[in-house]
């Protein structure tokens, strides 16, 4: 293959700093352009629910993946409030909406998604908010700084973490979720239910298995007709039903896209359908052993496509991609998710979950037979962090051992890695 | 002179464990790996969590809520979501007593 000298890198997000991070560090010393649609230099997305949203203006924390002088000390060329406006994959070169032209040689495309929107909830209302970018952040921020009530549609982790910090600042929350439980496609029915015990707890009021029959925004105001006949009133309402994946110039550029969920697919290494042009993040799809294919929207996720990516975009070898996990932040809990849920687990619980205990710790583990495939933390990251290689191992699990807390986390891990050895 | 402080016995913390400790109000870890002790400040430079209920591994420290990892040596902030390192302090053990310089 010749010579890459030139890398363009669409949109300026988490996987966009990762991407040019690792092209530098693998010793790449050609042209890197960023353009990114937003007016920030990349930054973290998991706080904008939780810390910033919580944070008086002047207190906001620090979330710029790399510090201020990065791009410049390492040459690269971010250019920001900038759109790409076409993208063609024969001539290697994209437009744009500032008139100026970027060839390339690789092409990554980081550009994320935006929030799913509900029909006749428009985000240009000021009393309808969505949450992706720092500036929804901001802009939620001050409102439910002046609201007395909110609605939250969609009991989602996003939606249940903008619950969460709302509690916080002593807003009354409604969430309203069509499916019958929180979490339904991610978690056992037993997690939905301590988790729903734990939102009442907060004060917020849980509306499960319901449809908006209907919607007004009267002046300052929603109110919101569910299907059971409750209708909610309210200063405000935040929409969280999801992700749409920003994917236009993909599909005007003819990357193959995948039907089902409408990522962009890539393989292994992050290569779309176009040898010359990469993707990763929240707008990809990508295949999983056991799983088919499937768009993981995740920190994580987006940290080891971009390192995966950037490492192929130079024919470079890169280290395999970390076993999935997540975390979440939400009513006083630090929930943690390793590996992904499949169909047919059957969940072992060490510890107690009892919701009106202050700090909960357990852990509950999918099991298929005896292999563990999924786990779920409760405030035991370390213990979580102490089981991952038998997750990632595959090794067998004994239900009674794991459940055995007269032997710590790690005890019971390493004995079983001992064996395992052996 | 360093201020030679007791802050645990030899044999109280297992391998790959670490202790919660505070002394003159700050909060600190003591960790003992590969046959070392460690003293480290215990609270994550990310978000507040305590790294003496995280995990051991490899000379460092993992952080149990977003896994943030953190040199026990020299208390750099090896990995996202950390970009803060954390102070280490001097250890030294005196018969079966652990002591730190503060």
């Amino acid at each position: 293959m010749s010579a890459v000298s030139s890398i363009l890198v669409i949109g300026a997000g988490q996987a966009a700093a990762v991407a040019v991070a690792t092209l530098r560090d693998q010793g790449y010393q050609g042209r890197i352009t960023v353009v990114g649609d937003e007016a920030h230099a990349p930054y973290e997305r998991p706080p904008l629910s939780k810390a910033v949203l919580a944070a008086v203006e002047a207190e906001e924390p620090g979330i710029s993946v790399k510090e201020e002088d990065f791009f410049s000390a390492r040459d690269i060329d971010l250019r920001l409030g900038t759109e790409v406006v076409s993208l063609n994959p024969v001539a290697g070169q994209a437009l744009l909406s500032d008139g100026s032209a970027v060839a390339y040689d690789r092409c990554l495309l980081a550009t994320g998604g935006t929030a799913r929107q509900l029909p006749g909830l428009s985000p240009d209302a000021p009393q309808v908010h969505y949450l992706r970018t720092l500036d929804d952040a901001r802009r939620l921020r001050n409102a439910l700084r002046k609201a007395r009530s909110a609605v939250i549609i969609g009991a989602g982790f996003l939606g249940l973490e903008i619950a969460s910090t709302a509690r916080g600042m002593g807003v009354d929350v409604s969430i309203v979720e069509t499916a019958s439980r929180v979490l339904a496609r991610v978690v056992p029915d037993a997690f939905s239910t301590w988790l729903q015990a734990r939102v009442a707890a907060s004060g917020a009021t849980l509306y499960l298995g319901q449809s908006i029959n209907d919607l007004q925004l009267p002046a300052d105001a929603v109110r919101v007709s569910l299907s059971d006949g409750s209708v909610l009133d309210a200063d405000l309402v935040v929409v969280a039903v999801g992700l749409t994946p920003a994917t236009d110039l993909a599909r005007s550029a003819g990357l193959q896209l995948n039907a089902a969920n409408g990522g962009i697919e890539v393989d292994t290494q992050c290569r779309s359908s176009d040898p010359r042009i990469f993707a990763a993040g929240d707008c990809t799809s990508q295949h999983h052993e056991g799983h088919g294919a499937l768009r993981l929207e995740s920190w994580q996720n987006a940290n080891e496509q971009a390192r995966i990516a950037a490492c192929a975009m130079l024919d470079a070898d890169a280290p395999p991609a970390a076993f999935p996990w997540f975390w979440t932040d939400q009513f006083e809990c630090n929930i943690q998710m390793l590996g992904l849920p499949r169909a047919g687990l059957q969940y072992v619980l060490r510890g107690g979950m009892d919701p009106a205990d202050a700090s909960p710790k357990f852990i509950m583990l999918g099991l298929e037979g005896s292999i563990p495939r999924h786990a779920l933390a409760v405030n035991a990251g370390g213990d979580l962090r102490a089981l991952r290689p038998v997750l990632e191992r595959g090794l067998e699990v004994d239900a009674a051992g794991f459940r055995d807390t007269s032997a710590t986390m790690k005890a019971y891990a390493k004995a079983l890695l001992a064996s395992a050895v052996g | 002179m360093a201020n030679w402080i007791k802050i645990a016995q030899v044999g109280q913390v297992d391998e790959d464990e670490s202790l919660a400790i505070e002394v003159d109000g700050k909060q600190l870890a003591l960790h003992h790996t590969e046959g070392e002790y460690f003293v480290t400040d215990n609270v994550c430079t990310h978000q507040y969590a305590l790294l003496s209920d995280g995990y051991i591994e490899d000379g460092c420290v993992e952080c149990p809520l977003h896994q943030a990892q953190f040199d026990l040596r020299t208390g750099k902030a090896m990995c996202a979501p950390a970009t803060v390192d954390i102070q280490t302090y001097e250890v030294k053990t005196e018969g079966e007593d652990i002591l730190v310089a503060l």
